[in-house]
């Protein structure tokens, strides 16, 4: 495992990550403005469906690249905060799950449960911070 | 883990975010540090015991008596 320290490894981070995200914003405007789901052929569909995962992709690799780069206090914090969204949005996909199975609510597009574990572990990495010992 | 390492940084006037740079570490990394929140690997604690001129049993004290745990 290649540590870099924190301060290598954060600008890395933020090299790639930034970049990526305002990549996946500009793409969803230009698919906003240029895709019509009645009229757009399906393959225009299509390529930007994987064109707008594809930044995403690059940034959680950038995460997943700077825990495995910084600090390790650091890297502890985010692999704690990795599994526990992973933990939470588990249970929250088996609820919406079962929710719809017995018909207690209708659909729930699939693309939300991405945001969800962004922001359980966000929540979780501060979270982590005051809390008690990694 | 208890440690003195508060002690050494501020006996030099070095804020967090002045230890966190020299280690290369993050601020919080040194924050946890010195509550005890954290433990530091051995590299990182022999990183620390070089930087303050020390050795590791000088700064960090697990609580245990040496001789106690030889028996």
């Amino acid at each position: 495992m290649a540590t870099l320290g924190f301060r290598t490894a954060n600008k890395r981070y933020k090299r790639l990550f930034w970049p990526m995200m305002a990549l996946y914003v500009a793409l969803i405007l230009a698919a906003k403005w240029l895709v019509d789901e009645d009229t757009t052929p399906l393959w225009i569909r299509a390529g930007f469906a994987v064109a707008t995962t594809a930044p995403l992709v690059a940034a959680i690799w950038a995460i997943l690249r700077q825990a495995r780069e910084t600090d390790e206090y650091t890297r502890a914090r985010q692999m704690r905060a990795l599994a526990e969204a992973g933990a939470i949005v588990a249970c929250g996909t088996f609820l919406v799950g079962f929710l719809q199975i017995f018909a207690v609510i209708g659909t729930i597009e699939v693309f939300w449960f991405g945001p969800a574990y962004f922001i359980a572990f966000g929540l979780s990495y501060y979270r982590n911070c005051m809390g008690p010992t990694v | 883990m208890k440690n003195i390492l508060r002690a050494l940084r501020t006996e030099r006037g070095w804020s967090q975010a002045e230890l966190a740079d020299r280690l290369d570490v993050s601020r919080q990394s040194v924050n946890a540090i010195e509550t005890g929140k954290y433990d530091p690997s051995l590299p990182l604690a022999f990183a620390i015991a070089r930087l303050f001129g020390r050795g590791i049993e000088d700064i960090f004290d697990d609580g245990l008596d040496a001789a106690a745990a030889a028996e």
